[in-house]
């Protein structure tokens, strides 16, 4: 019971020293391309909190699977999906210009 | 080896449809094989449902200027037409029917993990189902099937929020199935049913669970998005706004693709069961055909974006999806040698569960390379947005999955209902419907490669006279789907008695009665036996 | 405050084999929610990729201050639900009652926070998407864009909260009535994944919406 009581606690401050982490890193001049870098511990954060509040390790090994797979499809969502605005040639047709346009009001049914 | 009747004793327990007769047995039953029938009438009349539309389209087509004056109209059908076939009809059927009934029976367990998820997943499925009707009786929509913005976010004039609203509910039953079938296959096999001693129907209905839980979320955030953008106009998919209109195609097809092997897998599970029954061999390749299940699961998540090759995705990756897209033809047509494979030097019985098997592997072939046309950057060019895609598309999932539909369930009818359907019945509308789903659609192919365009409510006279075959086709094999109807709505009444296992096949289902109790079984069975075993035929038959 | 032996349904072969076939399938539920929620962050992807400097512009007028306290209220929240795990494995069903409680208060503060003052900030300041959106010029697309993920994202966080605060009040109310012990507790297991998921999601969204495009 102590063992887990301090397993928690130590997760805690861990977390709270993670949360640190990322906040001082979004104030650091990262290239807007290179921002995203601040998710790194946040993914950090995910991992503790299923490691131990949520105790994957100790479960039924088919949760570990159901984790993974969700992760690993994720990552499909998320990388290929990317694909093709990355590598899309974009003709922008004036984006200041449209910024500003109203919705056509052509709907009648919902 | 001939089908048998038999007295069924008097002295047995009742079995699951005895087993309580008020209506609230029925409707608050957790019963997994309870459920499958309530699904079954539901999907029944979806199909109708959907099939009027089909019916109006061809209708429509016979004159190239369109019987149906309107073009709007024309384009509610299809629009009807799809979103009824595929979401209410097709990604649930056969899981929802055969699946719930079957499953618990082939891993010998007494129900799924989690009954009353189960009657959940079905009154999610009949509360989209009535708000679909509403959206239906309320004027329907034109987007088609697919939505794709900014047409139906800004421009279009129908019920955009109700179909999509529909859907969105019925995909929380299709979450709650699959949740509920990879659970089941986990967990609660009987003892001595390692993974490689399971039928193949349970590694496809596992696949296309896995289907299910990874890809259908991705569609309710979808649906979301775009309802919410239709409502307050964020701007997501409005390139006026900053937003991508690609994103929502993406997104919509991250589902859509694997939905389509949702709908296909299970049909295929199906014929891994009915070929080696009906050839009285063990299915050739057990391993290949359940990996390549798997694989078929695994990769399809990976080729959505050959449904945008003209839509201005980036070349680079419309290449990419274009080859993971011949990769996941592959582990099919494995699938389709394991099959003939299983039939070669097999004794073969042409019941209507074989014909209408039969009927699929050369339906699906056909279905399945003519895919691969149109996953051709150069070919999709000229051939996309054709009637050589509604060809294609309809020869997998009509062809393909509503035969195997209908194999699946003369197959397991006896046991289900513990009746035998007319078996001259059976055959003659096995073969009514390959003819007149040859004649609707091949003509299709021609059309389409010729340059009609789908969704289209006239056309150049050229045309004429391959869609009044194709109408033609139609009403023929409107009546191939009429007469099971009427004869397995006969047979409930008056068909013989079933035995508990009319086929002579293997499998842990029909060692027990036909139809079930309630608990399956008496006691928990053991598996000691590989899946197939048809070496030894007399231990798998009923006395 | 019984401690009865524990009964299964009638398709499971033991008590140990349901508990694990709940917990199987908590997980498999929250693999689900990863992709949903995983679609909103393409969404992200692709809005700031298009629009960066308006993206980051509407960012920046987030309010860091209570969206850092919130993220820690959060972290707090999931710890203490599993403190009251330990305990009732332990035996102790008043601690687990008292750890519950807690967690579901520190989820109430999050969702007073948010939604009783932040957002109302928000609306106040014009930054909610539509006619009278604040920001204007060539960044007010992607500002915009930003504020329809940030309001998207964090109602639908808000709303998988609501739930959670369903389950983890039901789970006292259970635990009140002496329904768990150290032999069966499986529910509570089961709410804490849950609730120990909400706070993922957050810990997700806080940098998407409050840090990434935040800079000097």
């Amino acid at each position: 019971m102590t063992d887990r009581l301090r397993e928690l606690s130590l997760t805690l401050l861990l977390l709270l020293v993670l949360l640190a982490l990322e906040f001082g890193m979004a104030f650091l001049p990262l290239a807007r391309s290179l921002r995203p870098l601040i998710l790194v511990p946040a993914a950090l954060m995910v991992c503790l909190v299923g490691a131990v509040f949520m105790e994957i390790r100790q479960g039924p090994a088919i949760v570990r699977l159901f984790a993974i797979a969700g992760l690993l499809w994720l990552a499909i969502l998320l990388g290929l999906g990317s694909l093709d605005p990355l590598t899309r040639v974009d003709l922008n047709v004036g984006a200041i210009a449209t910024a500003n346009q109203t919705m056509p009001s052509a709907i009648r049914n919902r | 080896m001939s089908t048998m009747a038999v007295d069924i004793p008097r002295e047995q327990p009742p079995s699951y449809l005895t087993d309580g007769v008020t209506l609230r047995s029925w409707l608050l039953t957790t019963d997994h094989k309870r459920i499958a029938l309530l699904y079954l009438g539901s999907v029944t009349i979806f199909f109708f449902v959907g099939g009027t539309a089909a019916a109006l389209i061809r209708y429509n087509l016979i004159v190239p200027e369109g019987m149906i004056a309107s073009a709007d109209t024309y384009n509610r059908l299809f629009t009807m037409h799809g979103i009824v076939m595929v979401w209410f009809f097709l990604v649930p059927v056969v899981p929802v029917t055969l699946g719930n009934f079957v499953i618990p029976l082939m891993i010998g367990a007494r129900d799924l993990a989690f009954p009353k998820l189960n009657l959940l997943s079905w009154y999610l499925f009949i509360a989209a189902g009535i708000v679909l009707i509403y959206a239906l009786f309320a004027g329907g929509l034109d987007t088609g099937w697919t939505f794709y913005t900014p047409f139906s976010t800004n421009f279009s004039n129908g019920h955009l929020i109700a179909a999509v609203t529909a859907v969105f509910i019925s995909g929380f039953s299709s979450i709650a199935t699959g949740l509920n079938f990879i659970v089941t296959i986990h967990r609660l096999r009987a003892p001595g049913m390692t993974w490689y001693r399971m039928p193949v129907f349970l590694w496809s209905l596992y696949a296309t669970s896995v289907l299910y839980v990874l890809a259908t979320p991705v569609l309710a955030m979808t649906l979301l998005l775009l309802g919410f953008e239709r409502i307050f106009g964020l701007g997501v998919f409005d390139p006026a706004l900053g937003g991508d209109p690609l994103l929502f195609q993406h997104l919509f097809w991250f589902y859509s693709h694997p939905a389509v092997y949702i709908m296909i897998l299970p049909g295929m599970g199906v014929i891994s069961e009915i070929i080696p029954t009906f050839s009285n061999k063990p299915i050739f390749g057990y391993k290949f055909i359940v990996w390549c299940s798997i694989a078929i699961a695994v990769i399809s998540f990976l080729v959505w974006g050959h449904h945008m090759f003209v839509a201005g995705t980036s070349l680079y990756s419309a290449l990419v999806f274009s080859i993971l897209s011949y990769m996941v033809a592959v582990p099919s047509a494995i699938k389709v040698f394991n099959w003939i494979g299983t039939m070669h030097k097999g004794y073969i019985r042409f019941d209507a569960p074989m014909l209408y098997a039969l009927g699929f592997i050369g339906l699906f072939t056909i279905g399945g390379l003519t895919g691969l046309f149109v996953a051709a950057l150069a070919a999709d060019v000229h051939l996309s947005q054709t009637y050589f895609v509604v060809a294609h598309f309809h020869y997998v999932m009509v062809g393909g999955m509503v035969s195997a539909f209908f194999a699946g369930i003369h197959y397991w009818w006896p046991k289900i209902t513990g009746r035998l359907y007319p078996e001259m019945w059976g055959r003659a509308g096995a073969l009514t419907i390959f003819i007149g789903f040859n004649l609707t659609f091949f003509p299709q192919f021609i059309v389409g490669y010729l340059g009609m365009p789908r969704r289209y409510h006239s056309y150049p006279p050229d045309f004429q006279v391959l869609n009044v075959l194709s109408t033609a086709g139609a009403t023929i094999l409107a009546v191939g789907y009429l007469l099971p109807l009427a004869y397995l709505t006969w047979s409930l009444l008056y068909g013989k008695r079933a035995p508990d296992n009319p086929w002579g096949a293997t499998g842990l289902e029909w060692t027990t009665a036909s139809p079930p109790i309630t608990e399956n079984f008496v006691t928990t069975p053991e598996v000691t036996e590989p899946p197939y075993n048809y070496a030894q035929p007399e231990a798998a038959r009923s006395g | 405050m019984s401690d009865t032996m524990a009964t299964h349904e009638f398709q499971y072969s033991s008590a140990e084999h349901q508990a694990e076939t709940a917990i199987s399938g908590m997980w498999l539920f929250l693999a689900t929610e990863v992709l949903f929620f995983g679609a909103l962050f393409l969404s992200w992807i692709y809005s700031r990729h298009w629009n960066q400097a308006g993206f980051d512009a509407g960012a920046q007028q987030t309010w860091l201050a209570i969206g850092t306290i919130n993220t820690v209220i959060l972290l707090t929240s999931s710890f203490v639900y599993s403190v009251g795990l330990a305990f009732i494995r332990a035996g102790n069903s008043r601690r687990l009652v008292q750890c519950c409680a807690v967690a579901w208060l520190l989820g109430v503060a999050f969702l007073i926070l948010k939604f009783g003052v932040e957002w109302p900030d928000d609306i106040g300041k014009g930054l909610f998407p539509g006619h009278g959106f604040s920001i204007e010029g060539p960044l007010r697309g992607g500002a915009q864009l930003f504020f329809v993920f940030y309001f998207f994202g964090t109602a639908l966080h808000g709303l998988h909260m609501l739930g959670g605060l369903g389950v983890v009040g039901w789970i006292i109310r259970r635990a009140r009535r002496g329904d768990f012990s150290p032999a069966f507790h499986t529910p509570v297991s089961v709410v804490g994944l849950y609730w120990s998921f909400v706070d993922m999601v957050w810990i997700v969204l806080y940098p998407l919406i409050y840090l990434i495009g935040r800079g000097p």
